[in-house]
C-alpha cells in the first residue's frame, strides 16, 4: 500500500466574486521512502497541494490517505497531533523560533511529542550532527546562514521521526551552491532514515536531484516521471 | 519549555517590554501610594474626629441633641456610675450655652463650652492644641484686687475677629437658667488652634465652675464624652457602646429623668460624625475605583504590547502550528509571557511602592505654606501636612488587582492565536 494517495483532489478559493481554482482533480500516490519534487511555476498550486496533504487547509473535494488514515476526516486537534508525529514540515524561510538555539529548535517538537530529556538532547545532537552544524548547535537563528537555519530546519523534521517530510521551496531563498548542498543533504537522509520526501521547487538545479517529479501546471497534474539517481552518501 | 520561550520572547523587544513593566509597575506604585495617602487621611480622620474633641462615645439628652435645650442635663452621678461599672472608660463632662462677647468697641455671639480640666485631659487632647497662653481655668484677681475673674481659652479666629490677646478682659452675657441676665468679666488665658470650625469662630472655653456661678445652672450636664482604652473600640464602637446603652436604662430605672429632657442616649463617633463615617466607607470605594482606572489605564499598555507581538509572530505561530504545536500552547504561551510581564512588573511596582509609600509616611506632603491653619473637612480641621500610611496588605491588593486586570486585558491578544489558520498566515 502506498504512504500517501490522493483522490480526485480539488481546491479553489472564492476571492470576492471570482472563483480560483488551485488544484483540479489530482490523482498521486507516493511510496514509502521516495524522493519527490513538485514542480511547476508559480501559482500552479504546489503550496496548497502540500497545504492539503500537511492537513494545514482542506480541499475542496477528493480525498487524502497518508498512512492508511483518510485525514480529511480528521478534527482540528487530531490534525495537529497528526502532523507532530507523522510530519515533518520545512518552508522557504523563518523556520525557527528566534528565541531558542538551534539545538532547542530541534528539541522543541520532541518535547511537545513528550519525549525524555535525554532521548531528545541525544536525538537533536545526533540530526544537528548529521546536517553539518554540531559546532554551531547552541547558536541562536539570528547567528546562523540562510543555509545553515534551513538545515536546522531539516535537522528539526527528521528528529521528530515523521513518515512524511514535506519542504515547499526550501531552497528558495538560498544561493544555488546552499540550495543542491540543502538538497544533497535531504537526500542522503531520506536514504538513510528512510523519510519519504515531498519537496516543491521551479528551480532546474534543484529537481536534477530529485528521484521523481510531478509537474502541476494550473492546478492539474501534468507530468509524472520517475529519474534513475546515483545515490549520494552511499 | 513555554515559560522558558515566553520568558525569552520578553527580552526579544527589551524597551518594548520595559515601557510596559513600567507602565504596569508605575500603576502599581501608583495604587499604593493613593491607597497609602486615603489609609493615612482616614486614620488621621478618625484620629481627629475621636482625639480631638468628640471622643469614641458621647452621652446626651434627646432634648438637647434636637434643640440644644439648655435644661436638659444628665445628673453628676451618672459619671461614676458609668466608671464604675466600665472602668476602661473614662468620662468627660461638657455644659454649653450660647452668649454675646464683648471686648472694647467689639462684641460677637458665642458658644460657651464648659470643661472639667481634668476630665478633658483624660479623654481628649483639644486642651493640648493651644496657639498660645496656657491652657487655664482658674480664677484670678484683677489688679486692682476687686474682682476675681475666671481664666477662659477662645479660638484664633475669634481672638482675631475681637483683637484679644492674653490677659485681655472679655465681657460674657447671657440668659442663666433662671432667666436672668446673667454677666461676667473674663480673661483670656489661652488661645486654641483651629480644631473645630465653629469652636474656632466663635467659642469660649472655660471651667465648669465659672459656668455654674455664669448660668445658676448645677444640677448636671449636657454632655459626657466617653474614651475606651480599648483600642477595637474605634473599629467596632458598636459593643462598649451596648454596655453604655444598657447601663442608661438600668440608672433610668433606678430614678427616672424628667419627661421634658427627653431620654439618655448614646452615640459613638460614626454617629456623631457622619460625614468621617461616610468619608471612610468612600473611600475605601475610591480606592477600588480609582485602582481599577489606574490599573486599567496601564493595562492598555499590555494589550497594546502583546498585540504588536502576536502580530509580529504571526509567521513564527504559523510554523509552531504546522510543526504540531496545538493552539492551546500557543495561547498559554502568550500568557505566560503577559503573565511574566504582570509579575516582574508587580515586584518591581511592590518595591518602588513601598519606598515611596515610606516616604510620604515619613515626611507627608507638607501643606502649610498655603493653609497655615490646616484645612477643614466635615466639621473637623486637619493639619495642613498630608501624611500616608503604608499598610503592607496594600503592596498584595494592588499587585493583584494589576495582574488580574492586565491578564483579562492579554486575553484579546492571545485570543488571536486560537483562530490563527496557518495556510493563511503562512503565505
Ligand atoms: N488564500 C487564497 N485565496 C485565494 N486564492 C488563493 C489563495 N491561496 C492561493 N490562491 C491561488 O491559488 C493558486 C495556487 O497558489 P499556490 O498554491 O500558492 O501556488 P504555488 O505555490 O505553486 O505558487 C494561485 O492562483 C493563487 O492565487
Ligand atoms: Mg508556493
Amino acid at each position: 500500500m502506498p504512504l500517501l494517495t490522493l483522490e480526485g483532489l480539488g481546491k479553489r478559493y472564492r476571492q470576492g466574486e471570482v472563483e480560483v481554482t488551485a488544484l483540479h482533480d489530482v490523482n498521486l500516490s507516493v511510496e514509502e521512502g521516495e524522493f519527490a519534487a513538485l514542480v511547476g511555476p508559480s501559482g500552479s498550486g504546489k503550496t496548497t497541494l502540500l497545504n492539503i496533504i500537511g492537513g494545514l487547509d482542506s480541499p475542496s473535494s477528493g480525498r487524502v490517505h497518508l498512512n492508511g488514515i483518510d485525514i480529511t476526516a480528521l478534527s482540528e486537534s487530531e490534525l495537529s497531533d497528526f502532523r507532530l508525529l507523522q510530519l515533518g514540515f520545512i518552508f522557504q524561510a523563518y523556520n525557527l523560533v528566534p528565541v531558542l538555539s538551534a539545538l532547542e529548535n530541534v528539541e522543541l517538537v520532541m518535547v511537545m511529542q513528550g519525549r525524555h530529556l535525554h532521548e531528545r538532547r541525544e536525538r537533536a545532537e545526533h540530526y544537528l550532527q548529521l546536517v553539518g552544524l554540531e559546532s554551531m548547535m547552541h547558536r541562536r537563528p539570528a547567528a546562523l546562514s540562510g543555509g545553515q537555519q534551513q538545515r536546522v530546519a531539516v535537522a528539526r523534521a527528521l528528529a521528530a521521526g515523521p513518515r512524511l517530510v514535506l519542504a515547499d521551496e526550501p531552497t528558495a531563498n538560498l544561493d544555488s551552491e546552499n540550495a543542491t548542498a540543502l538538497l544533497d543533504i535531504m537526500h542522503r537522509l531520506s536514504h538513510e532514515e528512510k523519510t519519504t520526501f515531498i519537496f516543491s521547487t521551479h528551480d532546474p538545479r534543484v529537481m536534477e536531484r530529485a528521484e521523481r517529479i510531478i509537474t502541476l501546471r494550473d492546478g492539474v497534474v501534468e507530468g509524472d516521471e520517475r529519474i534513475e539517481q546515483h545515490r549520494h552518501g552511499q | 519549555m513555554l515559560l522558558f520561550i515566553a520568558w525569552r520572547n520578553i527580552w526579544r523587544n527589551p524597551v518594548r517590554s520595559l515601557l510596559t513593566i513600567a507602565a504596569l509597575g508605575g500603576g502599581v506604585v501608583m495604587v499604593i501610594l493613593y491607597a497609602a495617602f486615603l489609609e493615612g487621611m482616614t486614620r488621621q480622620m478618625v484620629q481627629y474626629a475621636t482625639e480631638i474633641s468628640t471622643g469614641q462615645m458621647q452621652l446626651h439628652r434627646q432634648s438637647f441633641v434636637d434643640d440644644q435645650d439648655l435644661y436638659a442635663t444628665l445628673p453628676w452621678h451618672y459619671i461614676e456610675r458609668i466608671e464604675r461599672r466600665l472602668p476602661e472608660v473614662v468620662a468627660a463632662p461638657r455644659l454649653y450655652a450660647a452668649g454675646l462677647a464683648s471686648a472694647g468697641d467689639n462684641s460677637s455671639g458665642v458658644m460657651i463650652k464648659a470643661i472639667d480640666p481634668l476630665r478633658e485631659r483624660r479623654v481628649t487632647k483639644m486642651l493640648d492644641h493651644l496657639r498660645s497662653g496656657e491652657a487655664r481655668f482658674d480664677a484670678v484677681s484683677s489688679n486692682e484686687g476687686v474682682e476675681r475673674r475666671y481664666n477662659v481659652v477662645i479660638g484664633t479666629q475669634m481672638a482675631r475677629n475681637m483683637h484679644l490677646n492674653i490677659g485681655d478682659e472679655l465681657v460674657l452675657i447671657t440668659q442663666a437658667a433662671d432667666g436672668s441676665i446673667g454677666n461676667a468679666l473674663f480673661r483670656i488665658g489661652g488661645v486654641l488652634r483651629p480644631v473645630e470650625p465653629n469652636f474656632d469662630r466663635m467659642g469660649v472655653l472655660m471651667s465648669i465652675e465659672a459656668y455654674q456661678q455664669l448660668m445658676y445652672l448645677e444640677e448636671g450636664f449636657h454632655e459626657l464624652a466617653l474614651w475606651t482604652q480599648d483600642l477595637t473600640a474605634l473599629e467596632q464602637p458598636q459593643q462598649p457602646q451596648q454596655h453604655v446603652a444598657s447601663l442608661l436604662t438600668e440608672l433610668h430605672a433606678e430614678q427616672p429623668l424628667d419627661e421634658l429632657g427627653g431620654a439618655a442616649m448614646v452615640r459613638n463617633w460614626r454617629q456623631l460624625t457622619p460625614a468621617i463615617a461616610d468619608m471612610l466607607e468612600l473611600s475605601k470605594a475610591m480606592v477600588i475605583i480609582v485602582g481599577f482606572i489606574i490599573v486599567g489605564l496601564a493595562s492598555l499598555g499590555m494589550l497594546n504590547t502583546m498585540l504588536m507581538a502576536v502580530h509580529e509572530r504571526t509567521h513564527e505561530f504559523g510554523i509552531l502550528l504546522s510543526i504540531g504545536m496545538s493552539r492551546w500552547w500557543l495561547l498559554l504561551m502568550v500568557l505566560f509571557e503577559s503573565l511574566f510581564l504582570a509579575l516582574i512588573s508587580a515586584v518591581i511596582g511592590s518595591i518602588a511602592g513601598t519606598f515611596v509609600a515610606r516616604y510620604f509616611e515619613q515626611y507627608g506632603i507638607d501643606f502649610s505654606g498655603s493653609m497655615p491653619d490646616g484645612y477643614d473637612w466635615g466639621g473637623i480641621v486637619f493639619e495642613p501636612v498630608m501624611r500616608g500610611h503604608f499598610e503592607p496588605q496594600h503592596l498584595l491588593s494592588s499587585s493583584l488587582l494589576m495582574i488580574t486586570i492586565a491578564m483579562l486585558a492579554s486575553l484579546i491578544p492571545s485570543w488571536r492565536t486560537v483562530r490563527m489558520k496557518p495556510a493563511e498566515v503562512l503565505r
